[in-house]
């Protein structure tokens, strides 16, 4: 956050972002992980084949592959990341 | 002089001067955090796990995170020596090592590219270092989940409708859950809906005495019999999915969760208006007795959180640590976390204050709903004796509760890991894993020596804070900086906890030799026809205890064979690029 922004959040700001840490942030980062072992099924069902892995014909592969295309490189960083059992306490 | 109150506010010096002095100088002396290095929720920015986030949520979570049962309860052991040895803890470890632990570690898996200690502990102290971290923590859960399951039972059935209020929160939760993501109601009207939810919860349920069900039913074993039912709601939730159960649980059991804590902090600080006053000695006894034990070293291992917790420092290395916007904010989400956890155990601390000695007695496990109605009475006493009542048991319910489900699915997620796809994959099947991990900790809890499991736990926890201190300190010799702050505060937990530890193995073979088992009167273990089966589970403590002495000696001299290496400037082997435990990796093949 740039510190402008972080000056301007004021009293308010700062009790609200409290009370969300407090209360939402756990459930939001662990909705947003479910989220993202799904989309490593889909990107691995849609682009397996280019990996050497027949799970869908090239065609439909060809048709997903502009939807896919924008998520490759953050999928490919969060696939890729080594994870510990320490890693999943939370 | 003789309220609460003034104690309360010398801790808030105390912590003030902690975090605005100590925690200041700390932080520019060792680590000299810069707002311009990029920190890794930019640099491996995924928006999932590493995504910068404002340090008031940061706080917010990291506190929510770590403040559980662990301030509420400790205390309760910790005043069979006195209010003043206790308070002395909660102020002066927290000042020199609470705060500290929590901080450093969030800075150390911020400077290692916001890696958790599995990892980290990996590069330091190799593959044998990592799997005693892992075994050490295996054997951790279990003595957690036994003493949560133990304290659950033990409150559905000492508090009338305090079941019934919990199943209210469930339930709330649930249709909660439900309406928000399935129907994507407003995530403001669904919130206030669960607070009608909870309230309703609360007032309908009160004094409905279903536990004289269970003891017509059972013939008075009723400690099992809500063993169980506490292992059906944790079996659930571990195996059905995050968002359906354990998720809008958490969420909707946050709002009472806080409520308590605000109002505790608020009856103990206004005590000097309400005329309430201390009613327990300063101090009492060095030595109580074999059990619980000396002032040292058990004092120090009764009260974890609130002076210092090694789960904090998983919390803050796995999760905090990869959302950390600057540098610069890890003091105040570490430390500013810690040192408000410390007022939370200081509260708790003075609803024990004002009960009797007698009150107090080892064998009271819920002093502290008494307590916190003799604190809050003079000023919400107009909700009625059983209300309030009802609502501190139902706190303390779904403090162990919400803690103890996440600790059960960890535990799942460690069997799938350790069991990985070979000959012994059954054991990784998440009914089976969760079954393990239930069974074993309902054994351990009908047994019913609760302050023993919760020294034993006590120990566990604060040698993990001590060896996670150890970790900092090796990463702080090995880029030259200053390691005192760390490694004395980290010596004296190691030693302190290992000598708990014999202690504890002590007073089980001691149990054990004398045939005069450990149990919790009024329990079917307590009964003479089930004495061998007593002295049974006394044996396994014994075993149990030494596999922890063993793992945490392992850990103690691994990471200070790495420590005094890094001082010799000798660099660890390169790590290799997987391992048997790595989340993901291969497992056991």
């Amino acid at each position: 956050m740039p510190e402008e922004e972080r000056k301007k959040l004021g009293v308010g700001g700062m009790l609200k972002g409290v009370m969300y840490g407090m209360a939402s942030h756990g459930n939001v980062t662990a909705a947003l992980r479910t989220r993202m072992y799904m989309e490593h099924l889909f990107m691995f069902i849609t682009l397996g084949d280019m990996l050497g892995i027949p799970v869908l014909p090239p065609y439909y592969s060809l048709r997903l592959l502009p939807y896919a295309v924008p998520n490759v490189k953050s999928w490919k960083q969060r696939v890729f990341r080594e994870r510990d059992f320490t890693d999943a306490l939370y | 002089m003789d309220t609460p109150a003034l104690f309360v506010v010398l801790a808030l010096i105390a912590y003030g001067v902690a975090y605005f002095w100590y925690s200041r100088w700390y932080d520019r002396a060792v680590w000299a955090p810069d707002a311009g290095r990029t920190t890794p929720a930019h640099m491996l920015m995924d928006g999932v796990e590493y995504f910068p986030v404002s340090k008031y949520v940061l706080w917010g979570y990291q506190f929510k995170s770590v403040a559980a049962l662990g301030p509420i309860l400790g205390p309760f052991i910790a005043i069979q020596y006195g209010w003043l040895p206790a308070l002395a803890w909660i102020i002066i470890g927290n000042f020199f090592i609470g705060w500290l632990q929590d901080y450093s570690s969030i800075m150390v898996s911020l400077r290692n590219e916001g890696r958790s200690f599995g990892p980290i502990s990996y590069e330091f102290m190799g593959a044998r270092g990592r799997t005693t971290l892992l075994w050490f923590i295996i054997l951790y859960l279990l003595i957690i989940s036994a003493t949560f399951i133990f304290f659950i039972a033990t409150f559905f059935n000492i508090f009338p409708g305090v079941f019934w209020a919990t199943i209210g929160v469930l339930a709330t939760g649930v249709i909660a859950g439900r309406l928000l993501y399935r129907l994507r109601w407003n995530v403001g009207l669904v919130t206030l809906l669960a607070l009608v939810g909870v309230a309703l919860s609360i007032l309908i349920t009160t004094d409905v005495g279903v536990f004289h069900v269970a003891k017509n039913f059972l013939g008075g074993n009723t400690i099992l019999f809500w063993a169980i039912v506490t292992a059906v709601i944790l079996y659930l939730g571990s195996v059905l999915p995050l968002p359906s159960f354990i998720q809008p649980i958490n969420y909707v059991a946050f709002f009472p969760a806080f409520v308590a804590i605000v109002v505790i902090l608020v009856s103990a600080l206004i005590t000097p208006l309400t005329g309430v006053h201390l009613q327990q000695s300063a101090f009492k006894t060095f030595y109580p007795g074999l059990n619980p034990g000396p002032l040292w070293p058990i004092l120090f291992v009764a009260i974890a959180c609130g002076a210092i917790s090694g789960w904090h420092s998983l919390v803050s290395s796995s999760s905090t640590s990869k959302q950390v916007d600057i540098e610069t904010d890890a003091r105040p989400v570490g430390a500013g976390a810690m040192l408000t956890e410390g007022l939370l155990a200081l509260a708790s601390l003075a609803a024990y204050m004002v009960l009797s000695s007698k009150a107090t007695g080892l064998g009271s496990v819920g002093a502290w709903v008494t307590g916190a109605q003799v604190l809050t009475n003079p000023w919400l006493g107009f909700l009625g004796t059983a209300i309030l009542a009802t609502f501190f048991g139902l706190v303390l319910v779904v403090y162990a509760l919400t803690v103890q489900a996440l600790v059960t699915r960890f535990w799942r997620l460690v069997s799938a890991e350790l069991a990985g796809d070979g000959r012994y994959a059954v054991l990784g099947n998440k009914h089976v894993a969760t079954l393990i991990g239930l069974v074993i900790p309902v054994a351990f809890a009908i047994n019913g020596s609760w302050w023993n499991l919760w020294l034993y736990f006590g120990a566990s926890n604060q040698l993990l804070a001590g060896l996670a201190l150890m970790i900092v300190s090796i990463h702080l010799a090995k880029v030259r900086r200053d390691t005192r702050p760390s490694v004395i505060p980290a010596t004296f937990m190691i030693v302190t906890t290992l000598s708990a530890l014999v202690w504890e193995i002590i007073v089980f073979v001691n149990a054990v030799v004398t045939n005069k088992p450990l149990t919790q009167a009024g329990t079917t273990l307590a009964q003479p026809a089930w004495h061998a089966v007593a002295l049974t589970f006394n044996g396994i403590f014994v075993l149990f205890g030494a596999l922890l002495l063993y793992f945490g000696l392992r850990m103690t001299w691994s990471s200070y064979s790495a420590y005094f290496r890094m001082l010799r400037g000798v660099q660890p082997p390169a790590p290799q690029p997987s391992s048997s435990v790595a989340m993901g990796g291969a497992g056991r093949k």
